[in-house]
C-alpha cells in the first residue's frame, strides 16, 4: 500500500521528522518497504503559455512551438513531439539547465538535465513535459496541460506537490484496515497517541426506493446512491496525481473517484451506468453452478455456488466484491450513475478471487475485511466528489442492512484478564495502562465482573484504573515500579472498533497492548527451563558419519532434491517416484529417489569449471512412494517403526536418511609427473564401510555389509557392488558405465556410492550403545602367518575372511589381505588371495606348532566355503 | 722370517689409505686374516726356541696392537664419514607441501546449522526432526493456518501428487506440532531441516532452503524470556556487542508475533538493523490443536533461516552458490 505523506496528514497530525516517523511505523507493525519521492528533484520547469505553433519544416510528427519565456515575459522557441495542445494552453516548460525526473538520462536511470539542442535544424530551448516525465502518472500520450488561469513563469514544484514522500508499507494478512490512507492514519494516531479525523460527508439522500434485495449471508450491508447530470471527463490534475502516487491508473472522473475513495477510506465502490441497469433493481445472490458473467476486462467468467453476484431486473451485472460486469460499465456517454458500496464476506471473496485467478484492488480489500460501518461514508464521499468535480446531482439512496447482523461482520467483546497479559509479556502493565492503550486503538473498554481481579474498583466501569488518565501515557507507561505492580489484574471487556477484524481473542488483544506499549519495552530474560538438552546418540552418530566422509577428502554438498525423468538410480533402484503436483520445472518434476543424480550433476558442473577432480558427499533424505520396493528393504532391516504418518494414520512417502558419495577425476597429483591417482570405487567403499562400522553396534559381527557384484543400468558391469545387510540391499557402490559417463560429458572414471543410514540409526537404543570395553593388551610378541586361499570370483572376500577368522579362533588379533593373484596356476574365473594373520595369546609365546594348527584349521574352514588353501 | 717392521709399515699405510669401510675390512683380512703374513708368522713360532719365541711374540703383539689401534681409529673416521654421507644423501625438502588428499569441509549450511543448534543445546534444548514430505495437517492445520487463510497461499506450497494433502513442508514448524502432540510439557526443542517453497531459482530465492525453528512450552514462559533467548542467540552467532529489536508482525501460529532484527556496525561506520528471524508467543489455537493445556502452559517459538544467517555472516550474495556444490565454494568454509 502506497501512502502519500501529505494525504496521511489530512487525517492525522504528524509533527515528527520523516525518518522518525518511519522508525515509529516499523517498530509498531507498519512495515515500511520503500519511500519514494515521485517528481523529486524537478527544477527549472516553469509554467508557460503557448503563443504559437507550426509544423516542423523538416519532420512530420514534430511541432515548432513558441511559448512565453522565463518569468512570463518574452518568448522562447522549442521543438515538441506532442499534438494534444493548442495556442493559449498553459504547459510545463522545462528550460535548458532544468532537471526532468521522469526522463531517462544518459546513464539509463530516470532523471535528465536538459541542454538547448538543435533538432533537425531548429534550436529547441528545452521541452514541454508530459505527466509521466514529471512522474505524475503514466500518461505519456501528450504533454501536461494546466488550468488556463494558472499564473505564468511559476516554478512547477510550487504548483504541484512534486517530490512529496510516498511511503510504501507491506500489509499484514490480518490488517485489512491498513489498506487505506484513513486506516493507516488511524493506526498512526494510536501509535503516536494523537487524534485523528475523517472528512465531513453528507448523509444518505432521500430513498428513491430502488428495489434492493440481499439473498445471501455473504453480504452484511448493501447501499446505493444515484447521481444524474454526470459528465464523464478526465479527472483534474490533483486527482490524477493522487492516483499516480498510489500506483493506480487514471481512467475517467467516475472511475477515478471510486478508486480515490477506496484508497482513502478503504471501502471499494462500484459505479454502474444507471441507464444500462434494467429495472432498475438490484439483487444480491449466490451464483448457480456453471453460470457465466463477462467482467469489465471483457473476459467471460464461469461461476460456481459460493460466488456472489449482483443481478439487475433480468441478468447478472457484477461479480460481487471482485469485478463489475462489462455491460453496465460507465462510458463516456454515461450521464446517470449508480454508486454501490457493500460489505462482503472475506472468505467468499478470497475463494472466488483465487479460483478465477482474478485479483483486484477491491478483492484484496474485501478478502482482508473492510469496516462494516464504513460503506455509507465512502458512498457519500464519492457522491460529494462527483458533485464537486462534475456538477452531478444526487437523486436518491437506498440501503439494505442485513438484520440480524451476520456473524462474520460482528466484533465480539473479548474478556481480558489483564494479569494474564502482564504474565504473558513478562512485563507488569497496570490495568489503567492497558485500558488506555486499547482505547487508543479505538476499542471500547469496560470493567468486567472482576472474577480475575484483585484490583480495586473492579466491577465499576469508572474505577478500574488505579493511576493515570487518558492522554497521560508517560506516567502509566513506565512499568516496573513497585507501585505499578500493585495494579495487579482485573477483567476488562474489550470491544474492538468496527475496522479491526484481528482482535478476536485475549491473545490478539495482548498483542495489541504490547504493540502500542512498545515491544522495545519488553525486557530480556532467560527462562528457567525445567528440562535437559543435548544431542541424542543417533544425532551424534550422524555427525560422526559426516566427519568420516570429510576426513577421506569428500566435500559436503547440499543439492536441490528435485529430479526429472532420467535420473540415475542408486541404492535399491525402483521406478517409483514421488511426483510433485505443481513442479517448478520439467527437470524438477519429482523428489529424488536417490541422492546420486544430484551429486553427478554437481560433478559435471565442477568438471565444466575445469577442475581435474572432485569428490562430494551429501547427507539427506531420498523419497519413494508409500508402496515402493524400498519399503520391503526397510521392513527387512529396521526393527522399529520407520514410516512417517499423518495424524489420521495415513502413510507419508518413504523418506529415509541416506549418505551418498560421488567422485570423478584425479584424487591426487594434478600435474605431478610421477603421480596419477584417480578416485576409484574402493575409495568410496572405504568410507561406506567406516560409516557402517561406526554406526553399527560395537563388536557385533552380524552388522557387516556384504558385497555382491551386480549389474545395473548406467553402471560398469565389472565394477559395481550391492551392499547387503541381512540379505537386503542397503547400499550400492560402483563406477559409471563408459557410455553413461560419456552421456554426462564426464571423463572416466566416475564413481558413486550410496548407503541407507536409516537401518543403522534406527537400531541405536535411546540411550546409545553400551560403552565399548577395553581389550587387554597382550604382552607376548605377536606371530604373523600368511595363508593363500584360492576361490572362484563369486566367493566374496568377506566369506574368505570369515573362514580365516573361524580357523584362527581366539588367537587372531587382525587379518588382512595383501596380495591378489590371477593366472594359470589358479585357473580361469578364480583368484588366489594372500591373507596375513596376526596371532597372539595372552598367556604365552606362540610357536610354529600354533601356526601349523591355525593353517590347518583355516584350510578346513576354507573348504567349507568352496575355497582351497594354496600350499 | 717375515720382516715385522716392514709389514707394520705396509699395514699401517694400507689402513691409512683405506677409502671406505669395505676397503678397510679388506686391509684387515689382508694383514691379519687366516691367510695373511701375520698368520704365517704365527705358525712359524713353534719352531723357535723359548727366548726367540718370547721376543717374536712380543714383536707380534706390538704389531697387533699398532694395527688394531690404527684400524679402530680409521674405522671410526670412515664410519663417521659414511654416516655423514648418508645423512647428506637423505636430505628432504620439507618446505614442500605434502602430497596428500586434503580433508573435505562440511557445507556452510551444515556449519551454521550446527552452530545454531549448539547454542540452543547449551541453553537446554533438544533437537527434533521430522519428514520433509509432510501431512498438510501438521504443516498447516495444527499451526492455525486454515485452508483459505491468505498465509497458506502466500507460502507458495509445493504439493505432492497422488495425496489429498501432503506437501513439501513450508517450514519446520510441523516438527513442533509432532513434538507437542507426542510429548508432555515442559518442552524445549529446536527443529532443523530442509524446507520448500514454490519459488523459482534466482539470486535471492530458492525452492529449497533450511530452517532451525525453536519451541518452548512451559508453565511460566514469557515474551521477555523469548526476547532474552533470542538476544543470547544473536550475540552468540554475531558477536557479544549485538543488540536485537522486536517489531510487531503477523504469523498465524504466534500471537503476539514479532520480526526480529539484529544490529550491525558496518566497516564504513554505517550501522543499522538486519532482519534475521520471526518469533512470537505460541498461538492458543496451536496449543489447543496440539493437545497442550493452554490454561496451564504458555509457549514461545521462533524460526531462523539458515541461508539468511549464512549469507549475512559470510558475505554470500547469491543463494544459488549454496546449492551449486562448486568445490571452490565448498572448500572455502
Amino acid at each position: 500500500m502506497k501512502l502519500p505523506l501529505s494525504w496521511l496528514q489530512e487525517f492525522v497530525d504528524l509533527h515528527l521528522p520523516l525518518d522518525e516517523l518511519l522508525e515509529a511505523m516499523s517498530l509498531s507493525g507498519l512495515e515500511v518497504e520503500d519511500v519514494t519521492t515521485p517528481g523529486g528533484g524537478a527544477a527549472g520547469i516553469r509554467t508557460a503559455r503557448v503563443l504559437a505553433w507550426e509544423p516542423h519544416p523538416d519532420a512530420d510528427k514534430l511541432r515548432v512551438v513558441r511559448v512565453t519565456g522565463d518569468g512570463g515575459d518574452g518568448e522562447l522557441e522549442l521543438v515538441c513531439g506532442a499534438s494534444n495542445f493548442d495556442v493559449d494552453d498553459v504547459v510545463a516548460h522545462a528550460l535548458p539547465g532544468g532537471y526532468v525526473p521522469g526522463v531517462t538520462g544518459p546513464d539509463g536511470r530516470p532523471g535528465l538535465t536538459l541542454e538547448a539542442r538543435t533538432i533537425r535544424g531548429v534550436v529547441s530551448h528545452g521541452m514541454l513535459a508530459s505527466a509521466k516525465e514529471l512522474q505524475l502518472g503514466d500518461d505519456h500520450s501528450g504533454i501536461l496541460t494546466l488550468a488556463p488561469e494558472t499564473a505564468l513563469g511559476v516554478p512547477l514544484e510550487e504548483l504541484l506537490p512534486l517530490g512529496e514522500p510516498v511511503i510504501e508499507i507491506a500489509v499484514q494478512a490480518d490488517r485489512g484496515d491498513h489498506l487505506s490512507v484513513l486506516g493507516v492514519a488511524r493506526d498512526l494516531a494510536a501509535i503516536l497517541d494523537t487524534p485523528w479525523r475523517v472528512p465531513e460527508v453528507p448523509s444518505l439522500p432521500e430513498p428513491e426506493s430502488l428495489p434492493l434485495s440481499v439473498r445471501t449471508d455473504g453480504c452484511a450491508a448493501f447501499l446505493t446512491w444515484s447521481l444524474e447530470d454526470v459528465e464523464v471527463t478526465t479527472s483534474p490534475l490533483w486527482l490524477r496525481q493522487r492516483l499516480a502516487q498510489c500506483g493506480v491508473r487514471a481512467i475517467d472522473v467516475v472511475v477515478d473517484v471510486t478508486n480515490l475513495v477506496m484508497l482513502e477510506l478503504g471501502q471499494p465502490l462500484h459505479a454502474f451506468d444507471l441507464d444500462e441497469l434494467r429495472g432498475p433493481a438490484l439483487t444480491v445472490r449466490e451464483a448457480s453452478d456453471g453460470e457465466t458473467l463477462t467482467t469489465l476486462d471483457d473476459r467471460t467468467r464461469e461461476l460456481v455456488p459460493g460466488d456472489l453476484v449482483i443481478d439487475d431486473a433480468d441478468r447478472s451485472v457484477s461479480l460481487a466484491g471482485v469485478m463489475g460486469g462489462a455491460e453496465t460499465e460507465v462510458s463516456a456517454d454515461t450521464t446517470r450513475v449508480l454508486l454501490e458500496a457493500a460489505v462482503w464476506e472475506p472468505t467468499r471473496i478470497r475463494d472466488t478471487s483465487r479460483r478465477l485467478g482474478l485479483v483486484s484492488e477491491a478483492s484484496q480489500r474485501f478478502e482482508r475485511g473492510v469496516d462494516p460501518h464504513g460503506a455509507q461514508r465512502a458512498l457519500a464521499r464519492a457522491a460529494q466528489l462527483l458533485r464537486d468535480l462534475t456538477g452531478a446531482r444526487s437523486t436518491g439512496g437506498d440501503e439494505v442492512r442485513v438484520d440480524p447482523p451476520v456473524g462474520w461482520a460482528e466484533r465480539p467483546t473479548v474478556e481480558l484478564d489483564t494479569g494474564r497479559v502482564s504474565a504473558t509479556l513478562g512485563l507488569e502493565l497496570p490495568v489503567e495502562r492497558q485500558r488506555q492503550l486499547l482505547e487508543r486503538a479505538g476499542a471500547t473498554v469496560v470493567a468486567g465482573d472482576g472474577e480475575a481481579g484483585d484490583a480495586g474498583g473492579a466491577g465499576d466501569e469508572g474505577d478500574v484504573g488505579v493511576s493515570g488518565r487518558a492522554g497521560d501515557p508517560g506516567d502509566a507507561g513506565d512499568a516496573g515500579g513497585p507501585g505499578d505492580l500493585v495494579a495487579g489484574s482485573a477483567t476488562l471487556l474489550v470491544t474492538p472498533p468496527s475496522w479491526r477484524r484481528d482482535l478476536l481473542r485475549p491473545a490478539d488483544v495482548t498483542e495489541e497492548i504490547a504493540r502500542l506499549h512498545g515491544y522495545e519495552r519488553i525486557p530480556a530474560t532467560l527462562p528457567a527451563l525445567p528440562v535437559t538438552g543435548g544431542l541424542t546418540p543417533v544425532q551424534r552418530l550422524e555427525r560422526e558419519a559426516r566427519e568420516l566422509a570429510l576426513a577421506a577428502g569428500f566435500h559436503e554438498a547440499v543439492t536441490r532434491p528435485f529430479v526429472g525423468e532420467d535420473a540415475l538410480l542408486g541404492v535399491a533402484p525402483s521406478e517409483g517416484r514421488v511426483l510433485l503436483a505443481n513442479p517448478l520445472a520439467k527437470d524438477a518434476s519429482a523428489m529424488r529417489p536417490t541422492l546420486v543424480e544430484g551429486l553427478l550433476q554437481a560433478l559435471r558442473r565442477n568438471h565444466g569449471q575445469g577442475r581435474p577432480g572432485t569428490a562430494l558427499v551429501e547427507l539427506g533424505r531420498c523419497f519413494r512412494p508409500v508402496d515402493d520396493e524400498l519399503a520391503a528393504v526397510l521392513d527387512g532391516v529396521v526393527v522399529d517403526e520407520w514410516r512417517w504418518r499423518s495424524p489420521a494414520g495415513e502413510d507419508l512417502p518413504i523418506q529415509p536418511r541416506v549418505l551418498a558419495l560421488a567422485a570423478q577425476g584425479l584424487r591426487l597429483g594434478d600435474g605431478w609427473l610421477d603421480l596419477d591417482e584417480r578416485w576409484s570405487v574402493p575409495d568410496l567403499l572405504d568410507v561406506v564401510d567406516r560409516v557402517a562400522a561406526t554406526l553399527a553396534p560395537p563388536d557385533d559381527a552380524t552388522w557387516r555389509l556384504e558385497r555382491m557384484p551386480v549389474e545395473r543400468d548406467g553402471f560398469h558391469p565389472g565394477r559395481t557392488v550391492a551392499l547387503l545387510f541381512h540379505g537386503h540391499e542397503v547400499g550400492l557402490a560402483g563406477q559409471l558405465h563408459p557410455t553413461e559417463a560419456d552421456r554426462r560429458d564426464l571423463p572416466e572414471p566416475v564413481v558413486v556410492a550410496e548407503l541407507l543410514l536409516e537401518p543403522f540409526l534406527a537400531a541405536v537404543p535411546e540411550g546409545g550403545y553400551a560403552p565399548i570395553s577395553a581389550r587387554p593388551i597382550v604382552r607376548h610378541p605377536a606371530l604373523s602367518v600368511d595363508v593363500a586361499l584360492v576361490a572362484a570370483d563369486d566367493v566374496p572376500y568377506a566369506t574368505l575372511e570369515r573362514a580365516v577368522r573361524a580357523g584362527a579362533g581366539q588367537l587372531l588379533d587382525e587379518a588382512w589381505w595383501f596380495d591378489e593373484y590371477r593366472g594359470e596356476q589358479v585357473g580361469g574365473g578364480r583368484r588366489s588371495l594372500a591373507i596375513r594373520l596376526r596371532l597372539q595369546a595372552p598367556d604365552r609365546q606362540l610357536t610354529d606348532e600354533d601356526a601349523e594348527r591355525v593353517i590347518e584349521a583355516v584350510a578346513r574352514e576354507a573348504e567349507e566355503v568352496g575355497a582351497t588353501l594354496r600350499r | 722370517m717375515t720382516d715385522l717392521d716392514a709389514l707394520q709399515r705396509d699395514a699401517l699405510a694400507a689402513v691409512a689409505a683405506a677409502e671406505d669401510l669395505d676397503d678397510l675390512e679388506r686391509v684387515r683380512v689382508t694383514f691379519t686374516g687366516k691367510r695373511s703374513e701375520l698368520a704365517a708368522a704365527q705358525k712359524g713360532m713353534g719352531s723357535l726356541d723359548a727366548d726367540e719365541r718370547r721376543r717374536r711374540g712380543q714383536a707380534l703383539n706390538a704389531f697387533r696392537q699398532a694395527f688394531t689401534s690404527a684400524f679402530d681409529e680409521r674405522h671410526e673416521q670412515l664410519s663417521d664419514a659414511a654416516l655423514r654421507a648418508r645423512l647428506e644423501a637423505e636430505r628432504l625438502d620439507l618446505t614442500l607441501p605434502p602430497r596428500r588428499v586434503p580433508p573435505g569441509r562440511p557445507h556452510l549450511l551444515t556449519q551454521v546449522e550446527h552452530e545454531i543448534l549448539d547454542v540452543f543445546i547449551g541453553m537446554g534444548y533438544r533437537v527434533a526432526e521430522g519428514p520433509e514430505a509432510e501431512s498438510g495437517t501438521y504443516n498447516f492445520d495444527m499451526l492455525n493456518i486454515e485452508p483459505n487463510h491468505p498465509a497458506r497461499q502466500e507460502m507458495d506450497t509445493i504439493y505432492v501428487d497422488g495425496f489429498d494433502d501432503v506437501v513439501l513442508r513450508t517450514h519446520t514448524s510441523p516438527v513442533q506440532a509432532r513434538v507437542m502432540t507426542a510429548e508432555e510439557p515442559p518442552i524445549a526443542v529446536v527443529c532443523p531441516g530442509r524446507t520448500y517453497r514454490a519459488d523459482a531459482v534466482d539470486a535471492t530465492h530458492s525452492p529449497v532452503f533450511s530452517q532451525v525453528e525453536g519451541l518452548v512450552i512451559a508453565e511460566d514462559v514469557t515474551m521477555a524470556d523469548l526476547r532474552g533467548t533470542l538476544l543470547a542467540f544473536a550475540r552468540s552467532l554475531f558477536g557479544a556487542d549485538r543488540q536485537i529489536r522486536l517489531r510487531p508482525s503477523f504469523f498465524p501460529f504466534t500471537e503476539p508475533s514479532a520480526e526480529v532484527d539484529v544490529s550491525f556496525e558496518g566497516s564504513a561506520g554505517n550501522h543499522g538493523w538486519l532482519e534475521i528471524l520471526g518469533a512470537g508467543m505460541v498461538d492458543p489455537n496451536v496449543l489447543a490443536a496440539c493437545g497442550v493445556d493452554g490454561d496451564r502452559f504458555r509457549g514461545f517459538a521462533f524460526g531462523i533461516g539458515i541461508e539468511r544467517v549464512a549469507m549475512l555472516r559470510h558475505g554470500v550474495h547469491d543463494i544459488r552458490e549454496l546449492f551449486d556444490a562448486d568445490a571452490r565454494f565448498l572448500a572455502r568454509f
